[in-house]
């Protein structure tokens, strides 16, 4: 009876993802998910400096409809990386990770964020935050200028646009 | 009525890569732990694999916003080992670089201190002129926004660029008529004053037990800061007061720093008004004699010590960094027994920057 009532949902779910992803309705969906990148109240290391001032006047990111700071996890689609995640971190960020809710999005910031950067030869820092979450844009620096970071948001936005609807993501 | 347990942080914005652990029972914080370590990468182990000048950068980072003083902790170290006599220019340079590194340190505090209030115009205001000193003035003496390994052992990396001054001048001008809309809409604002007078007092004697530094400690009315104490680079030719205040409490920690940028501002204008001509930098050898030294800087959360040993290689033997952040530490402490409200004012005020303090 389980298989049967699986091998049904599986089917419906491979028809509404062909429906889904016809072109204006995927067009659409992608709209929806690109203006309301809220990033999570979280920063590791010294990048946050820059995405602090990403922010702020002179910058203010927040105009492309990204990076307004929102409190519950559960409401947030981004996450960026500020910098170095040591082992003790690592563990945080997983979690944080863990608990949004699909889509979600990743911006690994700083060489750090990267693949370790200055303390490459550290004992005690993730080397490269890939190794335990999947990234979508890197922003090379140390600290990179807020002009990339916003530059990575605009990448991600059009990396959304252009993506397919995947509405088993998450699961 | 039981108790609850929870933490503040890490996942949290103003709170940084940092934790409480706080108790608390109805709306009195009974006991609040501090659980520091979210970002130590190691900074002094890494120090010995590499050479005295590559560790400049690797340095610098454990501080992104006020690197100037702890590049130069680690300069003069070094320039007493190698037993070099700096030239003037740069020392006045670099009493200009750390005034500068004090302030935007300052504002970057007060914008996260204003938020943690509610005061969101205290948060844009101050982020806002902060990089307006990044652009007018760090970025075209050093060549980068925040991270310039501009101090090196020996002098500093490059001469001062042309119509500099008339540019910082400028800058302070602007920024100095701004420091008096701030008191208007903040320092002498009622509700702010409601909120931090009589909160976090720590008095005198415990603020000398609990070995607190810089402005917190200088809150407290101990007239302690090592740019009077044990004058380095050229403040002794420089004439400035330090901001004490008695009171120890939220609000005259921050208007030790509040007034504080109004000194470090006319610090920048003598300094430029005395400048030498000469050298901005002499050679230095790759090798440093034998031998151990400790050199310390008031940096903009209190004092910065380095203690360097040298066993007469290219690298280091070992290189200690005690940062005022941990010495600030136990300050956390005084959340105990005030109301949860009052939790982010003690926090903010006492100006803890977790880099600085893991390392
Ligand atoms: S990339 Fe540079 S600025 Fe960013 S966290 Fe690493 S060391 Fe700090």
């Amino acid at each position: 009876m389980l298989a049967v009532a699986n091998a049904f949902v599986g089917r419906l779910r491979s028809v509404v993802e062909k429906i889904v992803n016809v072109n204006p309705i995927r067009y659409i969906v992608n709209w929806g998910k690109l203006y309301s990148l809220w990033p999570v109240h979280l920063t590791t290391a010294c990048c946050s400096v820059e995405f602090g001032a990403a922010n702020c006047p002179r910058f203010d990111v927040g105009r492309m409809g990204v990076a307004q700071f929102f409190g519950s996890l559960r409401q947030c689609d981004l996450i960026v990386i500020e910098g170095t995640v040591t082992k003790k971190m690592a563990k945080r960020v997983k979690k944080i990770y863990s608990q949004m809710a699909s889509p979600r999005y990743v911006i690994a910031m700083g060489a750090c964020a990267i693949s370790g950067g200055l303390f490459y030869n550290s004992y005690n820092i993730v080397k490269g935050v890939d190794k335990i979450l999947p990234v979508d844009v890197y922003v090379p620096g140390c600290p990179p200028r807020p002009e990339a970071l916003a530059h990575a948001v605009l990448l991600l936005q059009d990396k959304i646009r252009k993506g397919r609807v995947n509405i088993t993501d998450g699961e | 009525m039981s108790a609850i347990y929870f933490s503040v942080g890490p996942q949290h914005a103003g709170s940084g890569h940092f934790r409480m652990k706080i108790t608390l029972q109805g709306d009195i914080i009974l006991n609040a732990e501090p659980d520091p370590g979210f970002v130590h990468r190691s900074v002094e182990k890494i120090a010995e694999t590499r050479e005295y000048l590559q560790n400049v950068p690797l340095i610098e980072r454990q501080c992104l916003s006020d690197v100037s003083s702890v590049t130069l902790a680690y300069a003069m170290g070094i320039e007493e080992l190698l037993g070099i006599e700096v030239p003037p220019r740069a020392q006045y340079i670099r009493v200009i670089m750390c005034e500068l590194s004090r302030i935007m340190s300052h504002l970057y505090w007060l914008a996260i201190f204003g938020i943690f209030l509610g005061h969101s115009t205290m948060f844009m205001w101050p982020f806002g002129d902060r990089d307006i000193f990044i652009t007018e003035t760090a970025e075209k003496i050093a060549g980068a926004r925040v991270s310039y390994s501009y101090i090196i052992p020996g002098g500093v990396r490059y001469d001062l660029p042309d119509g500099i001054k008339e540019h910082t001048l400028k800058t302070l001008d602007y920024f100095q008529g701004r420091l008096k809309e701030y008191d208007a809409i903040f320092f002498s604002n009622p509700i702010f004053k409601r909120r931090t007078k009589g909160v976090g007092v720590l008095s005198r004697p415990d603020a000398i037990r609990m070995g607190v530094t810089g402005p917190t400690l200088r809150g407290s009315g101990v007239r302690g800061d090592i740019r009077k104490d044990e004058p380095y680079a050229a403040y002794d030719e420089l004439d400035f007061e330090i901001p004490v205040f008695s009171e120890g409490d939220a609000y005259s920690r921050s208007l030790v720093r509040f007034r504080e940028m109004e000194i470090s501002s006319s610090i920048i204008r003598q300094a430029f008004e005395n400048l030498p001509e000469g050298d901005f930098k002499v050679k230095t050898r790759k090798k440093v004699p034998e031998g151990e030294v400790f050199s310390r800087v008031e940096a903009a959360r209190g004092e910065l010590a380095c203690y360097i040993i040298s066993d007469g290689t290219r690298k280091p033997y070992r290189v200690k960094m005690s940062t005022p952040s941990f010495r600030n530490l136990p300050g956390f402490s005084l959340m105990k027994g005030s109301m949860l409200a009052d939790l982010p004012t003690i926090w903010m005020s006492l100006d803890y920057w977790p880099l600085d303090a893991d390392r």
